[in-house]
């Protein structure tokens, strides 16, 4: 047993050793196309990409940045991916751990096959419902709206938030429950005032995997939205392609543009990520 | 009236029966230990009186009315978990008031009660901290604070000190009588501790494979065993058993049976030859463990050296004489 221990603390000063270098490494990976794509976007617009890798551009300047504003409406474009994702993410996470709940509360046979139902909807490619997706929604007078783009909220956007959901709840001491069942509790008390405060980490993780989702999504606008009104940026920066295909320092201004809200809900998220709920996961054993 | 009776409870987990038939009474005010080695059902049986789980057949009554299909809120039971189930977000105060403020009682009364509950079990310096800021006894504090809180008909305590230390254990057993006690509420308190079986329970209940063994109090239970399982389930070390051919130096027992003797009803010093193959000595007691396969407990201070030839005896009616095949008392 104690030769055991000694071997895991032996493991972890191996690997504590290599761990900074490894995550510099992995964290170059990601950042170094993202400082080449900030770094092009303040070149002077119309000029051709570097032939070696510039790291400041000369002169540094941001008109990349209102050429790009000058041919889309981009400001418009972000509200619209603003308001689309402000409400498709709240209630993504709402019905996401709602469902991951009543799967938990669930008895076994039954659970078993949603779980089962769950895996085999995450295994069908998105691009396999477009058609059928698209022939609803027109049958339902609802294309040139958000309604598309939001509805997937509905079903918690993707099984995998609700399997996300349903483990982190079973992580959770079942007692907890049967505690507040003695005690009179509903299932919808237990879950609000039980298990959400208890899996606020995955709540976050969820919420920020249905923002990036919701964000970036390039498809459904294109298919549903006509109107340049209602356009979502991944569609703005579509635009700024078609009007000015090979002026790439605009072209990066628009991906800066898209990109930052995303990287900066990273940032805010990060730290309850790191922070798992003091006493979540303690089974007062 | 707050007395608990079970009628015929069965409980099946697939092929598994759990509950085979249970026929036990937990009378007005009593502390009723439930005692019996893993995987013998207590828990289960806690939990269909809780009505956390359902019961196959039978009939619950708690306080004279039949529970059996009746919620578990609604059977106005407390229950304390082996593990406690304190919310951990929430603090000591809160997770007192928890049942009190889900039943919405106006806020002056439960901040009265959580105060009479936390001064009963010693917690009322504890209120604003949260549960990973106690230690293993005080957690347990809170847990029964939580139960007492809500002034129930009965108590269901499911293995609450098991995971305590051993010092801890021993004083908050103590409390724990005298809780009971002052309360004077029906106690059902479900342990594989024999010990703690021994020296909480007004009477003690012994479960064996989701059936009763034998139901009394301590003493009667300890001194007067229904049969093998008893007799070998209680009692530190375990009762020597002599089949007949071992039995025959002491005396001739009938074919078919075997003879228990307790380690403290064997005398050293006189009788049948016997050699000491190994001595352990347990605070004011030491064991003393004999070629064949016997054991006495004699006074630590009187214990014979390692390897030393002696001879040992037994009075014949402090021993038990149990049927083979069946482990059936035949002596009663």
């Amino acid at each position: 047993m104690r030769s055991q221990v000694r071997g895991v603390r032996a493991g972890e000063r191996r690997w504590g050793g290599w761990r900074q270098p490894v995550a510099v490494a992995v964290a170059a990976v990601f950042l170094v196309p993202l400082w080449f794509m900030l770094s092009g976007s303040l070149r002077e617009p119309g000029q051709p990409p570097p032939r070696s890798p510039e790291l400041i551009p000369r002169p540094l300047t941001t008109t990349s940045y209102d050429r790009a504003f000058d041919l889309v409406d981009l400001g418009r474009h972000a509200v619209n991916s603003l308001i689309v994702a402000a409400l498709t993410v709240p209630l993504a996470v709402l019905v996401a751990s709602w469902a991951g709940f009543a799967f938990l509360l669930l008895a076994g046979r039954a659970r078993s096959v949603l779980i089962g139902v769950s895996f085999a909807a995450l295994m069908v490619p998105l691009t396999a419902l477009l058609v059928p997706r698209f022939t609803m929604f027109r049958w339902l007078g609802l294309t040139d709206t958000w309604v598309p783009l939001i509805a997937p909220a509905l079903i918690g956007l993707s099984p995998f938030y609700v399997l996300l959901f349903y483990w982190s709840f079973r992580r959770l001491p079942p007692e907890l429950f049967e505690a507040a069942r003695l005690e009179g509790m509903a299932p919808f008390a237990m879950w609000r005032r039980l298990a959400m405060p208890l899996v606020r980490p995955v709540t976050v993780a969820v919420g920020l995997l249905a923002f990036i989702a919701t964000w970036g999504n390039f498809l459904d606008p294109l298919i549903y939205l006509f109107d340049p009104d209602l356009y979502t940026l991944p569609l703005g920066l579509r635009s700024l392609e078609t009007l000015d295909r090979t002026n790439y320092p605009v072209l990066l201004a628009g991906a800066v543009v898209a990109t930052a809200p995303v990287v900066l809900a990273f940032l805010v998220a990060q730290r309850y990520f790191l922070h798992e709920e003091r006493g979540a996961g303690w089974l007062g054993r | 009236m707050s007395r608990i009776v079970l009628e015929g409870v069965r409980r099946r987990f697939g092929e598994t029966t759990a509950l085979d038939g249970v026929d036990l009474e937990a009378r007005d005010g009593e502390l009723l230990v439930v005692v019996g080695p893993s995987g013998c059902g207590k828990s289960t049986l806690l939990r269909c009186i809780a009505g956390l789980e359902a019961v196959d057949e039978g009939r619950v009554t708690i306080g004279d009315r039949d529970v059996t299909n009746v919620r578990p809120a609604a059977r106005n039971v407390s229950m304390v978990f082996q593990s406690y189930a304190l919310f951990p977000h929430l603090t000591v105060r809160e997770n007192i008031a928890f049942g009190l403020i889900v039943r919405e009682e106006p806020k002056a009364e439960v901040r009265a009660r959580v105060a009479e509950a936390s001064e009963l079990v010693g917690v009322e310096a504890l209120l604003e901290r949260r549960p990973y800021e106690l230690s293993g006894g005080e957690r347990q504090r809170v847990a029964l604070a939580r139960a007492l809180v809500r002034r129930p008909y009965a108590y269901l305590l499911d293995e609450p000190l098991s995971n305590l230390d051993a010092g801890t254990r021993v004083q908050m057993r103590t409390e724990l009588k005298r809780l009971q006690r002052e309360v004077g509420a029906t106690m059902i308190h479900v342990t594989h501790d024999q010990v703690e079986a021994l020296t909480l329970g007004d009477r003690i209940a012994v479960l064996d494979r989701g059936r009763v063994r034998q139901v009394g109090t301590p003493e009667d239970v300890y001194t007067q065993p229904r049969d093998r399982f008893v007799a070998e389930f209680l009692g530190t070390p375990a009762i020597n058993i002599l089949t007949p051919e071992q039995a025959r130096p002491f005396g001739e027992i009938p074919a078919g049976s075997v003879l228990g003797v307790r380690p403290e009803h064997l005398r050293l010093g006189d009788g049948v030859p016997a050699r000491v193959e190994l001595v352990e000595v347990a605070g004011s007691d030491a064991y003393v463990f004999l070629d064949g396969g016997l054991v006495a407990r004699v006074e630590a201070e009187r214990r014979p050296a390692e390897g030393e030839e002696l001879s040992i005896s037994f009075a014949r009616e402090a021993a038990f004489l149990f049927d083979a095949e069946t482990g059936e008392r035949l002596d009663r």
